[in-house]
């Protein structure tokens, strides 16, 4: 049987849409917010692994906290970086991490169940974005609890630091976590992409996330071009260290957090641009 | 009538020389070796992690050291120089790439997905097959993981040199040891698989619980001292903590002896323990399909 599955041929399928840009968001909206309610009462039949899932993180949370606190009985500053200040950007952290964890599930297990096992034709015939469908299909809810303890952590370090954090912080953090989410989305999103064209044999996303742990830290602990590199090349400097900076890193970095949101639509664009065009290369497996 | 005959005989409990075993056990070895070098283009990536694993923990410790430094604190922290930290974290990690393996996820799948039923009646233990297989993917990992990251991290970091002939190869022997205290408790944690059905977020906390445990990330001896007294009691420490000390020089006479045979002890006390709760687990086995 011939081939005809390639994703231009697909848009045949596409049905007329009339309706202005603004109703078609909304619509979309509604469909993916159907999507999450869905999941959550899937999830709930599962409560015990909810739970279990909430007792790791809180578990490796624990161990994170002893090793800064181990680390801090040792020495009053790293680098001029106080242990409140320290921890402030550990807390912070944790939320674009709790966010990014949230939607990006499917992107791990993408190669293997969308583009072999050919759930990605099923994303295709449907007339909603394939991106956001294939992010918004699965949540992985214990990012939820990331988000609460990262909360946590940051008031607590707030008040071992004596900080008066006012409305204007508290917009700052509204713009700067998602932004920081953004920056690991498109990382992620980006590595992913690439199985579009080579089958993921070698596996590009652990070293890419084991590097995530390191990016919590003050990066001035790092040679110049560890930092050059965390800023430019492999941006996880913006995911906690300069958006964190808002809050801790006085005159010199505070000002920089700012760019956050920016440098987050850039990476979380371009990944986007390179999935338009894994796409349009796109050929079923026929399975 | 034969083919019924012969169905039964080899369902009937199996006995088999010591030699026998061992061919059979050592043929297990080859086969994961084998294995794991037909997926050897996947560890090119993990040379990766590991440096920058040692990176990261580099600039952590360094910043430390520096900052004691500035504040004119001591130049040792729980008994080592900046030198001598470097040394472990790198040491560390080197011999984690060697002994890690994945015995309790392999074993949780196979009793979720019931696959464990096909291994229940084959005439060998799984136990002594996971360890075979273990020694054998270590074996693999030692040649095309190990030693590719020895060569990236000693150069790079500077990498201390052993503290001597036989410290290295007392540190060669202690990390064998490890491999068999590390892939039994990985099959005493599989096995909880039998009780649970779903140990996802046990085999999570493993995972972000082993290596603090083990002293991979911050030696011991920076702990309060009940945490030392604790974690003395606990096999976790003969993973890493104790070759990496054999290592730097800081366990040699007694205190090395005494290493050695408190790893011994850990791995043969582990083995029976594995060996007995397995038998517990597998008499009551309920496998839903598979």
């Amino acid at each position: 049987m011939e081939e005809v599955t390639r994703a231009d041929d697909a848009t045949r399928f596409a049905f007329r849409d009339d309706r202005s840009r603004g109703a078609r968001l909304a619509w979309q909206a509604r469909i993916f917010g159907a999507y999450f309610v869905q999941f959550l009462k899937m999830r709930l039949a599962y409560r015990v692994d909810f739970i279990i899932d909430t007792l790791a993180v809180l578990f490796s949370l624990i161990i994170q906290l002893a090793v800064l606190s181990v680390m801090f009985s040792k020495v009053r500053a790293l680098d001029g970086w106080t242990y409140p200040q320290v921890l402030f950007i550990y807390g912070f952290s944790l939320v674009p991490l709790g966010l990014f964890n949230l939607i990006s599930v499917n992107l791990y297990g993408f190669a293997d169940e969308y583009l072999i096992g050919g759930r990605f034709d099923r994303v295709l015939l449907r007339p909603v974005g394939s991106l956001a469908q294939v992010i918004f299909e699965s949540f992985n809810v214990s990012g939820l609890s990331e988000i609460a303890l990262g909360l946590a952590i940051m008031a607590g370090a707030g008040v071992k630091l004596g900080a008066h954090f006012g409305v204007t912080d508290l917009l700052a953090l509204l713009f700067l976590a998602p932004g920081a989410a953004l920056v690991y989305l498109g990382v992620f999103l980006g590595i992913t992409t690439v199985s579009f064209w080579f089958e993921d044999k070698m596996g590009l996303a652990p070293p890419v996330y084991n590097l995530i742990r390191f990016s919590r830290y003050p990066i001035t602990i790092y040679s110049l071009p560890v930092r050059f590199f965390l800023t430019f090349v492999l941006p996880f400097a913006w995911v906690a260290f300069y958006p964190a900076a808002w809050f801790v890193g006085g005159e010199k970095f505070g000002k920089v957090a700012l760019l956050t949101p920016l440098v987050g639509v850039l990476v979380f664009g371009g990944a986007a641009l390179l999935w338009r065009r894994g796409v349009r290369n796109y050929v079923s497996t026929g399975s | 009538m034969t083919e019924g005959m012969t169905a039964t005989a080899r369902l009937a409990p199996w006995r088999r020389s010591p030699v026998a075993s061992l061919g059979l056990y050592g043929h297990f070895i080859r086969l994961a070796f084998l294995k794991f070098l037909a997926y050897r283009l996947r560890y090119y990536t993990g040379v990766v992690s590991y440096t920058i694993f040692v990176a990261g923990h580099y600039y952590l410790y360094l910043a430390l050291y520096a900052g004691r430094a500035a504040e004119g604190l001591g130049a040792t922290v729980g008994g080592l120089t900046v030198r001598e930290m470097i040394t472990y974290v790198a040491i560390s990690w080197i011999g984690r790439s060697l002994y890690f393996n994945n015995i309790s996820r392999d074993l949780a799948r196979m009793v979720t997905e019931g696959e464990i039923a096909m291994h229940l009646i084959k005439p060998f233990h799984l136990q002594s097959v996971m360890m075979a297989e273990a020694v054998g993917e270590a074996g693999f990992r030692l040649i095309m993981f190990t030693i590719p990251i020895m060569l990236v991290v000693v150069p790079v970091f500077h990498v201390g040199a052993p503290a001597g002939a036989a410290a290295l190869l007392w540190t060669l022997v202690s990390f064998a040891l490890s491999l068999v205290i590390y892939s039994q408790l990985s099959f005493l944690v599989g096995c909880l698989a039998f009780a649970m059905k779903n140990i996802q977020g046990v085999l999570r906390a493993q995972m972000v619980g082993m290596d603090f445990l083990t002293g991979v990330i911050v030696p011991f001896t920076f702990f309060p001292l009940w945490f030392q007294s604790a974690v003395n009691w606990l096999p976790f420490q003969c993973i890493s903590y104790v070759p990496v000390m054999i290592y730097l020089g800081k366990r040699t006479g007694p205190a090395l002896v005494e290493g050695i045979l408190l790893q011994v002890a850990w791995a043969v006390g582990l083995t029976i323990a594995a060996r007995l709760v397995w038998r517990y687990s597998t008499r009551r086995v309920t496998v839903q399909g598979g």
